[in-house]
């Protein structure tokens, strides 16, 4: 379990104190049962998935299992998840250090930037670095060189982890601002090194927010379709898809059910790795800066080298068509501003409903050490590595018989869709930041008869602030990009960003993307700005 | 079964580069639009345009029996005309009755190609809304049998007959008018008139014209006119491509099973899939790369001729170009087409709607913006692809094709095609 051992005491420490809030408290008993109804409600649709995989009749199934193919993609599969992990880590986490622990100038500008390509669907970034990269590209027919080609299983893992490295970034970065920087001051007075201190103090406190990062990466990685298919790479979501479009949902649900299987792996594995650190938390972030002098200059540049292949590519070549392009019109597709209003609104709303129902799960398997509190938790994972139409098709059958005079009437049943698809975005950040919480804060608090809503609100809330807000964000922005489930159970005709965007590059008329994608990137900037001045102000 | 020997090539008069719609729109190009189309304004004469021979068995045929059931106006079958009824010759929508109501439309094809004709449905009926839901083709059939009775939607529109037949095999689509059936060959549509196809496309070859002199042909005419040529004559090693995860490459498929047998599309499986073939997953994707032209891209397609003027279109110094191959299911000729849902809230509305798809303004829409066929007699092609006369593409009846498509599928897997 445990798996270093110089926090074996502290863990020891926080079980108890679990253990015994617990059995006194009634509270958390009713903690446990809001988290099973959190849990409960967003596994529903992995009952639509197993009773459709159940209607396959066992010689069927068997071949679709184990068919001579499964095992090779099922490799490919594996090795893009971990190549995409381990990437996604070897970016996020030094980028979280720069811009929380240096004196880089603008750090929220660079934070923006840093976690923006996580708004921009990897494919319709496939779609831009194929066209600008290998022979015959962009950039081989305007400046006459030749990028190397990005394609196949490679191609997807290098795409995959532009775009999703901002998970590692994100929930890497909360931690850092959560932790307690007095504690690597202390080691570096004990003289050790900056190096050291990251290794011996840093780290132990931040791995569950990197591995929080880490595990969504990998999970978004395996349970892609789009990228992989556009780079001709074999992977376990083609035959879903396969299955899918041959209108036999039964055969993709039962796939499904083997993608989850393999996830349920990864699940139990992180969840080894991500466990309590326990670690106290004065957040005050001051006095452990690290100073960067003209390194700046490099650091700078590279976060903007990211910021221009992540974001500014994808929007030029879109836009080189505006200018290039003679097509005729396609009225639908020309911008409104209601595509904006569309995209902004299903995101916020999906980030504070997907935060409101991740507090409870995250607090209570962060407060409590038990098997059920960890099921709970692990179980809001499931939704988000199942492809998208999946989900979405269970939704519409569950929309339809549950409620069907409401059905694709009003956004309830799309946000509620997105909360199955991406609550364990906020899980995990708001999670890791309750890790981090010194219980002996709650504990002194509840000794001044303070009540327990009380204590949270006044001294947890704050504490933990900066999880729920990087756990929204992430939110946000995934929600901007969702394509699959937004088209099947939205209000018809309710256009949003990425939906023209993905639109017009299917009816192969790229300048109709130009000004969403740019509005995509903008409005979504803007709001993690006004997201970040709230982390801030609840810091202070 | 019978196989055409691949290395001759028997020249129509008819074959030429075909640069797809290119600019119809545009005054320019005149020259391949010209020299085809002018014989009548297309639309106003009825009657004349002799049937070419893909034309399949128009005329009677009506089975009539389109259940006269119970109480007016329940079902779409039902809806009398709100004013002429459309018929094989073709009915202006100055003579159909006005369209006024909301209509939900789930689409499996994409906005450049059906939402022009929307667009003007509306503007010439202010009372009318219609709402529009695009996805991928294979999701809205996935989504219409979960929805079951409970579909918003009042009209399914796809680009694959399979689709269509794929719903109405679920039961969940119902007839249309008699008027409407009649005016569509019946090859176009289900027999018993639960879909009916409301414009045609063809197969066909697309090609690099820039890139030809990197292969062994000099031009495009000596790109084969034989299906089978393309699987078999290495020439095409590691520069050909296709895109077989879709609805229209499964048709093709049961096609080749109709004309040459199981065996032998196995075969062709089988050695297409020795040529090195690129396999994309999105029939655009596939033509945006034999358009960019990289050393690493296909030279040539088998795909759809809509992508190739597509592309024309955006761009009309794009080198994409398309031909065809002869009497064989690599031009096999395919609708698009629409079926009224169950829960059709409107059923004269749905009816009139449907009408006004086959009329002739309804067709000239889709000839204009998709560069494709008529499927309306009276109704003449008036574009830059050869005639459907001329084409020479194989007769079916799209709705009845001997292999299942679930068969199909399994095809593809069991020779190794798919999942990619």
């Amino acid at each position: 379990m445990k798996s270093t051992t110089n926090d074996a005491e502290t863990t020891h420490r926080s079980d108890s104190i679990g253990g015994r809030l617990k059995r006194i408290d009634p509270w958390m008993v009713g903690l446990g049962a809001l988290s099973a109804i959190v849990a409960f409600l967003v596994v529903t649709p992995m009952f639509w998935v197993v009773w459709q995989a159940s209607t396959v009749e066992f010689s069927r199934a068997y071949n679709l299992v184990v068919s001579s193919q499964t095992a090779l993609i099922t490799a490919n599969s594996i090795v893009l998840m971990l190549s995409v992990t381990l990437f996604s880590i070897l970016l996020g986490v030094p980028l979280a250090v720069l811009t929380t622990r240096t004196d880089l100038p603008y750090p929220r500008f660079w934070t923006v930037v840093a976690a923006l390509p996580l708004v921009i669907p990897s494919y319709i970034g496939a779609i831009a670095f194929v066209s600008m990269f290998g022979s015959g590209g962009e950039v081989d027919s305007l400046l006459g060189f030749t990028l190397p080609r990005v394609h196949g299983l490679r191609g997807s893992v290098f795409i995959i982890t532009l775009y999703t490295y901002p998970y590692v970034f994100l929930t890497t970065r909360a931690a850092l601002i959560s932790m307690d920087s007095s504690l690597v001051d202390a080691a570096r007075t004990l003289n050790a090194g900056p190096l050291e201190a990251f290794r011996r103090v840093t780290f132990p406190q931040i791995r569950p927010g990197i591995a929080a990062g880490a595990l969504l990466a990998g999970l978004y990685a395996i349970s892609d379709f789009g990228t992989p298919a556009f780079m001709q790479a074999s992977v376990f979501t083609s035959t879903i898809y396969w299955e899918f479009s041959g209108f036999a949902p039964e055969y993709a649900a039962l796939l499904a059910l083997q993608l989850v299987a393999i996830v349920a792996v990864v699940l139990v594995i992180e969840a080894g790795i991500g466990r309590d650190e326990d670690a106290s938390g004065d957040t005050d972030g001051s006095g452990s800066t690290i100073r960067l002098g003209n390194w700046k200059w490099p650091a700078m540049s590279f976060v903007s080298l990211l910021g221009f292949l992540t974001l500014v590519v994808p929007v030029t070549i879109f836009t080189s068509w505006l200018f290039r392009s003679e097509g005729d019109r396609i009225p639908s597709l020309e911008f409104q501003w209601e595509f904006v209003y569309h995209s902004v609104r299903l995101a916020l709303l999906a980030a504070v409903v997907a935060c409101a129902f991740a507090l409870p799960v995250a607090y209570y398997s962060g407060r409590t050490n038990s098997l059920v509190s960890r099921v709970l938790e692990r179980a809001t994972y499931v939704g988000f590595a199942v492809p998208g139409v999946v989900i979405g098709l269970a939704l519409v059958f569950l929309g339809t018989r549950t409620f069907p005079s409401l059905y694709r009437r009003g956004v309830w049943l799309l946000v509620f869709a997105y909360v199955i698809r991406f609550l364990p975005q906020a899980v995990g950040t708001v999670r890791s930041s309750v890790l981090q919480v010194d219980s002996r804060t709650i504990e002194a608090a509840r000794t001044l008869n303070v009540g327990r809503l009380e204590t949270f609100r006044r001294v947890t809330l704050p504490q933990i602030m900066p999880g729920v807000i990087a756990g929204g964000i992430l939110v946000f922005l995934t929600t901007m990009k969702e394509l699959p489930v937004t088209l099947m159970v939205g209000p018809v005709g309710m256009d949003t960003l990425v939906i023209i965007i993905w639109d017009a590059q299917d009816a192969l008329a790229y300048r109709y993307a130009a000004i969403p994608a740019l509005f995509l990137v903008l409005i979504s900037g803007l709001s993690m700005l006004v997201l970040l001045r709230q982390e801030g102000s609840d810091l202070s | 079964m019978v196989r055409r020997d691949s290395s001759q090539t028997p020249r129509t008069t008819s074959r030429r580069p075909f640069l797809a719609l290119a600019g119809a729109a545009v005054a320019g190009t005149t020259g391949i639009a010209g020299c085809l189309g002018d014989e009548n304004g297309n639309g106003s004469g009825n009657g004349g345009s002799d049937d070419g021979g893909n034309g399949g068995g128009n005329g009677g045929s009506d089975d009539g029996g389109n259940g006269n059931g119970d109480a007016g106006g329940t079902t779409v079958a039902d809806a009398e005309p709100l004013a002429s009824p459309v018929d094989p010759s073709g009915v202006s929508w100055d003579d159909l009755g006005d369209l006024e109501g909301d209509i939900t439309v789930y689409s499996g094809r994409t906005r450049d190609q059906i939402d022009l004709v929307f667009e003007e449905l509306e503007n010439e009926y202010d009372g009318l809304e219609i709402h529009r839901n695009y996805d991928d083709n294979d999701v809205q059939v996935n989504q219409l049998v979960q929805e079951g009775d409970a579909t918003p939607a009042d009209v399914f529109y796809s680009q694959d007959p399979g689709a269509l037949g794929a719903v109405h095999d679920e039961g969940l689509v119902q007839e249309l008018p008699e008027d409407v059936v009649d005016t569509v060959p019946e090859s176009y549509r289900e027999p018993g008139g639960h879909w009916t196809g409301v414009s045609g496309r063809v197969r066909s070859i697309m090609y690099n014209e820039d890139r030809l002199d990197e292969t062994p042909f000099d031009s495009w005419d000596e790109l084969p006119t034989d299906i089978f040529a393309y699987a078999e004559d290495d020439r095409f090693k590691g520069i050909i491509s296709t895109r077989p995860n879709s609805g229209t490459f499964r048709g093709f498929i049961q096609a080749m099973v109709d004309l040459e047998g199981e065996e032998a599309t196995r075969q062709w499986v089988r050695d297409f899939m020795d040529q090195d073939p690129q396999l994309f997953s999105g029939g655009s994707s596939q033509a945006a790369a034999v358009e960019q032209g990289g050393d690493d891209d296909p030279i040539i397609g088998l795909g759809n001729s809509y992508y190739a003027a597509r592309l024309v279109n955006e761009d009309p110094d794009s080198p994409i170009r398309v031909t065809f191959t002869e009497d064989d299911p690599g031009s096999l000729f395919s609708v698009a087409g629409v079926a009224a849902t169950n829960s059709v809230e409107d059923p004269e509305l749905v009816a009139e709607f449907v009408r006004h798809l086959v009329a002739v303004e309804g067709q000239e829409f889709m000839m204009d913006a998709n560069g494709e066929f008529p499927v309306v007699e009276g109704v003449d092609y008036v574009g830059p692809l050869p005639s459907p006369d001329e084409l020479n593409s194989p007769t079916f009846d799209l709705s009845e094709f001997d292999m299942e498509l679930q068969e199909a599928s399994e095809l593809l897997e069991d020779e190794g095609m798919m999942p990619l």
